[in-house]
């Protein structure tokens, strides 16, 4: 683990209340990435990240300081995140509709629209994944986890992950040629 | 292109503006405050199940809330709680107290000072060694000093009544020496 987690895992192991503001600053835009590239939808991945914020504080309210000083944070915080996108996108129809990307600054518009428009396709293909190759995917090459932390993140043995990994990105490959040939 | 520098291209992504003040609402403790007339002026009493947590001085409920929140890393939030506001004005008036103090967030020593500090009379002063005896430590009057002058529950625990063994009025931290003496003379002490 890098050495900020572990500055961050100490500090909130000796005052949970008065540090849990610099995990969520340090975190945030991470795991709403997650979120988002795992769910489709912005608006879905902000409440699935603020839901796994605080399931994060209330087990952190629950363990003992030794237990947090020697969490896994990258992994642990991964692993509620796609707890809770699951358990919110079973209870729903597929997204595909709100795909909105929003493109900051403006200094080439048109290389920014194809760009965007690029990430967007590219995002209707992962929702087509099923849920553990789609998190796999992300995790390896939008989060950059290592295939040990993925499998740590999924519960599953290295070597399986590696393979989901495998086989979404096959599978996106072919329906990004699919599309471009369509 | 290749599908992993697609994949790349997706890490552009910032969490929208509200997700951090989201999240701490719903996860920090809040407690509950009111402001309170006081010969120093407006001051802001907050306090929990257990009791008071604090006394502070603030030019407005933001200002309170803003540093509550700073120095204690719980929420502050107005509310109306009449037997501990009537409570809270009886114990000011010198009558006998019923506020309940929540004192969890001091060490042991100052929750010792701070309740020796209770026992002193409105209209009456001690001097610093006054506490320190009564606690059975008479050579740690600096220590009591200090731990006066961290005192989170000021006007309630009533710090301003214990001055310097010479007279002097020494520090205050509702406002410093003037505060002090106004306080002072209006709980009636023996003061020029």
């Amino acid at each position: 683990m890098n050495t900020d987690d572990r500055a961050l895992c100490d500090a909130l192991a000796a005052d949970l209340d008065g540090n849990f503001e610099h995990l969520v600053i340090s975190w945030q835009d991470r795991l709403y990435r997650f979120a988002l590239r795992v769910s489709g939808s912005p608006s879905d991945a902000e409440e699935i990240a603020q839901d796994a914020f605080v399931r994060c504080y209330r087990a952190l309210q629950g363990y003992m300081p030794d237990r947090i000083r020697a969490l896994s944070l990258r992994a642990w915080l991964y692993r509620i995140t796609l707890n809770v996108a699951r358990n919110r996108l079973r209870r729903r129809t597929p997204p595909g509709e709100e795909l909105g990307e929003h493109a900051a600054g403006t200094p080439d518009p048109g290389m920014l629209a194809v760009r965007a428009e690029r990430v967007r396709d590219l995002q209707q293909a992962l929702t087509l994944l099923p849920e553990v190759p789609r998190a796999a995917v992300v995790l390896r090459y939008v989060e950059e986890l290592s295939y040990g932390e993925i499998a740590g993140v999924l519960g599953i043995p290295e070597g399986t992950a590696r393979s989901h990994v495998h086989r979404g990105l096959r599978t996106l490959r072919e329906l990004m040629t699919e599309e471009v040939t369509a | 292109m290749t599908i992993e520098e697609m994949l790349a291209e997706m890490r552009q992504v910032t969490a929208p503006a509200d997700l951090l003040p989201a999240v701490m609402r719903r996860v920090l403790p809040a407690d509950a405050y009111f402001p309170l007339e006081s010969p120093l002026g407006t001051v802001y009493v907050a306090y929990n199940q257990r009791g008071v947590t604090r006394v502070s001085l603030a030019a407005s409920p933001e200002e309170f809330e803003t540093r509550y929140r700073a120095e204690t890393g719980r929420r502050a939030l107005p509310a109306e709680d009449a037997a501990l506001q009537a409570a809270v004005r009886a114990h000011l008036a010198g009558q006998e107290s019923t506020v309940p103090f929540d004192l969890d967030r001091v060490t042991p020593f100052e929750r010792e000072v701070l309740h020796t500090a209770l026992r002193i009379p409105r209209g009456q002063v001690r001097p610093y060694n006054w506490i320190a005896r009564e606690m059975g430590r008479p050579g740690a009057s600096r220590a009591v000093g200090t731990a006066l002058a961290h005192n989170p529950i000021p006007l309630l625990i009533p710090c301003h009544r214990v001055v310097r063994a010479d007279g002097t009025i020494g520090q205050y931290s509702l406002g410093g020496p003037d505060a002090k003496r106004r306080l002072l003379q209006w709980e009636g002490a023996l003061f020029a």
